[in-house]
């Protein structure tokens, strides 16, 4: 059997990267018969937040004899955010499994994923693209200043907001939502 | 030769008191020519981790002819990498349009205290010793 003839269709390259998408149904099925190939040696297991497009759950697997590795990758929508599990096919999956599941909220059907690293009732999921940050909103963003602005420029300037007298649109850091931001 | 030897020999070499050998490009430690710096908070702006503290102030020129008009300047009074924050992304590198900043291949920084992972301009000035040469442009 080679890869093509398990996956069922030819798998890409992308920068020297052999890279095969998977079918969510068959995740674990596949899985296994890549392993039997000869890819044997797990090496990592995560997940990318593709937003709108759902999350994709990144495996890489290494064949120690031919010394050559393969990259298989499976997509969920986000509001059915739901994986089999590879605990089956191979144990030390499951560490990975149990990080994927709380850093992006995923769940690894089959495999009952215990909290791994954050702490416990630690309310959402860190790795997912609309989680904001705890430390955005305790520490101010240095790049509000415009250029030869000093910290009491702009002191100066945000007292002037808050008695409606400011008139300059500020710059906004990325990926914060307005209004937060440490109390003025 | 492998990584994993490659590695076993640097540390042997390290145990023996030897410098490190580093690779080319090795991202050490960023190093300011303030020179260079306009401070357009590009820098600032673009950094993940929020970790490049800039204060100015503007200073005017007087015109330099009896038609010209005054000149505003921009003059930096603070340039602080909190290296306790950085990732070593290099966007800040990156993004800057007046070559101010670069890797510099020093990476013997360690500290006992956070706050001494704080470097102003004056120390990240002295990072620029040992900055490579950059690459020939293309004729």
């Amino acid at each position: 059997m080679t890869l093509a003839e398990v996956l069922g269709h030819e798998p890409s390259t992308s920068y020297g990267v052999v890279v095969a998408e998977v079918d969510r149904a068959g995740w674990a099925a596949v899985v296994t018969d890549v392993r039997d190939l000869g890819y044997a040696f797990f090496d990592v297991l995560t997940a990318v937040d593709l937003e709108a497009e759902g999350f994709e759950v990144v495996l890489r697997l290494w064949d120690p004899a031919a010394r050559k590795g393969v990259v298989l990758r499976t997509r969920c929508p986000r509001e059915d955010a739901r994986v089999p599990t590879l605990t089956e096919v191979f144990a030390g999956a499951g560490w990975h499994e149990r990080a994927a599941a709380e850093l992006f909220g995923i769940t690894f059907d089959g495999h009952a994923t215990a909290h791994l690293l954050l702490s416990e009732g630690f309310d959402g999921h860190p790795l997912r693209k609309d989680f904001v940050l705890a430390s955005r909103v305790a520490k101010r963003w240095p790049g509000a200043k415009e250029p030869g602005e000093s910290d009491a420029d702009l002191a100066a300037e945000l007292t002037a907001d808050r008695t409606g007298r400011g008139s300059r649109r500020r710059a906004v850091p990325p990926g914060v939502p307005t209004g937060w931001g440490p109390p003025r | 030769m492998t990584g994993g030897s490659a590695y076993q020999r640097g540390l042997a070499a390290l145990r023996a008191g030897a410098p490190a050998e580093l690779p080319p490009r090795s991202r050490g430690i960023i190093a300011l020519l303030e020179e260079n710096c306009t401070v357009c908070m590009l820098c600032a702006r673009e950094c993940p981790d929020w970790c490049i503290e800039i204060d100015s102030h503007k200073q005017t020129l007087p015109a330099r002819t009896e038609r010209g008009r005054p000149r505003v300047l921009h003059v930096l009074d603070r340039f602080a990498i909190d290296f306790g924050l950085c990732m070593w992304c290099g966007i800040c590198i990156e993004v800057c349009p007046f070559d101010a900043l670069f890797w510099s291949p020093s990476f013997e920084h360690a500290t006992t205290a956070a706050t001494d992972l704080v470097h102003e301009r004056a120390d990240l000035r002295t990072w620029l010793v040992g900055v490579p040469v950059p690459p020939a442009l293309d004729r």
